[in-house]
C-alpha cells in the first residue's frame, strides 16, 4: 500500500528524492501521510484534489487485497 | 438559412447504415435522395481506431424535410481531462515509445496494487484528421471488476494516474485510454442506446434532458452519437466531475 504511494509520487513530482510516505496503524486501521517538496505539492494534489483523489481510489483496492482499510492525506512541509 | 439543395450528413459504421439513418431522419424514401459517399470508412477498434462510413445525402425535391449539416462540440471534449492539470506541456502524439512507457507504468501499479493481469498495448490510429493517435492499454485478467469499480471509477483513476505518469515522462501530453476485458466497448454501446433513448424522450417530451454526470470520454461518445441528428444538439455543463451532457431539442427552424 506504502509502496503504491511512494512509486505514484516519485513518478510525479520534479523532485523524487524528497516524497516520504509515512504509514501508522490504528488497530485495524491505517493511515498514509504523503509529503513532498513545497513545490511539488500541487502535483500530487491536483486542481480540486483530483490527484489524491485518483491515489486513494487505488490506494483503496490495494488495501482490499489485504482486507484493511487505509485513508491517505498529503500533508504540508513545514 | 435556406439553401438551394436540402443536405444531410451522415456518419454510421458502414455506408448502408448510415443512408438508413438518414432516410429514417429525413423521414424519406430512397429514392427521394441521391447519395453521396464521402467516405468509406474502415473497421477499428471501439469507434477510435477506424474510419466511420460518410454519407451525405441530398433530397432530390425539396418540397419537405430540411436539415442542416451540424456541428456537434465533441473532439475537444477529448483532450480536456487530462490537458488541463499539465499547464505548458504540448500536445503529442502517441508513439511506440510512449506505449511501452504506458505499459511499465500500468504493469507497476497493477503489481503494487497486488492485482495479477496481463498488460498490453497498442496505438491507435486517428479517427479523423482533427483526431489524433491513442495509446490504448488493454488489462486482461481472472476477475478484474475490482479494477473497473463503479460507474468505471476505479478505472477512470487508474487511467488518470497512468496518464499524468506518461505524460510527465514524455514532456507533453500523451493520449490514452486503459480498457479492461473490453469493458469501455461495452460501455460504449450502452451510451450510444442511451443517447439515443434520451433524445428520444427529449423530443417526445420537448424538454432538455440532462444525463448523469460523466468523465469527458463517455460525454464525448454521446456528442458523436448524436452529432447528426435532425430535431437535437448536445451540450456539456457543469464542472468537473459533475459535468453532464444536456440533450436540447433545435430551434424549429424557419422557412
Amino acid at each position: 500500500m506504502k509502496e503504491l504511494i511512494e512509486y505514484i509520487a516519485r513518478s510525479l513530482v520534479d523532485d523524487p528524492r524528497q516524497v516520504v510516505v509515512k504509514q501508522e496503524r490504528y488497530g485495524s486501521k491505517y493511515h498514509l501521510e504523503l509529503r513532498v517538496a513545497k513545490d511539488d505539492m500541487g502535483r500530487v494534489i491536483g486542481k480540486n484534489g483530483r490527484v489524491a483523489n485518483a491515489m486513494r481510489v487505488l490506494l483503496r483496492v490495494a488495501a482490499g487485497r489485504e482486507n484493511k482499510q487505509i485513508t491517505l492525506d498529503v500533508v504540508d512541509p513545514k | 438559412m435556406s439553401q438551394e439543395k436540402t443536405v444531410l450528413e451522415v456518419i454510421a459504421a458502414t455506408v448502408e447504415e448510415a443512408t438508413a439513418k438518414g432516410l429514417a431522419q429525413l423521414g424519406l424514401p430512397a429514392d427521394a435522395v441521391d447519395v453521396e459517399i464521402l467516405d468509406q470508412g474502415s473497421r477499428g477498434f471501439l469507434g477510435l481506431g477506424g474510419r466511420q462510413a460518410r454519407i451525405r445525402l441530398v433530397i432530390k425535391d425539396q418540397s419537405e424535410g430540411t436539415t442542416d449539416v451540424v456541428e456537434a462540440p465533441a473532439h475537444h471534449e477529448w483532450a480536456e481531462p487530462v490537458g488541463e492539470d499539465i499547464a505548458g506541456l504540448a500536445q503529442g502524439e502517441a508513439d511506440e515509445e510512449t506505449a511501452e512507457t504506458a505499459r511499465e507504468v500500468v504493469a507497476e501499479l497493477l503489481e503494487k496494487m497486488q492485482v495479477q493481469a496481463n498488460v498490453s498495448v497498442r496505438l491507435v490510429p486517428p479517427a479523423d484528421e482533427k483526431d489524433r493517435s491513442l495509446v490504448l492499454v488493454e488489462v486482461e485478467g481472472n476477475d478484474l471488476s475490482i479494477l473497473i469499480g463503479r460507474r468505471s471509477e476505479t478505472l477512470n483513476a487508474l487511467q488518470y494516474i497512468t496518464s499524468l505518469i506518461v505524460s510527465k515522462q514524455a514532456g507533453r501530453w500523451v493520449p490514452l485510454m486503459i480498457d479492461i476485458q473490453g469493458c469501455r466497448g461495452r460501455r460504449e454501446r450502452q451510451l450510444r442506446v442511451m443517447a439515443r433513448k434520451m433524445a428520444e424522450q427529449a423530443i417526445n417530451t420537448g424538454r432538455r434532458q440532462v444525463l448523469e454526470p460523466m468523465p469527458a470520454n463517455e460525454r464525448r461518445i454521446i456528442h458523436l452519437e448524436l452529432r447528426n441528428h435532425p430535431l437535437v444538439t448536445t451540450e456539456s455543463t457543469g464542472e468537473e466531475p459533475n459535468r453532464k451532457v444536456t440533450i436540447v431539442l433545435k430551434q424549429t427552424q424557419s422557412s
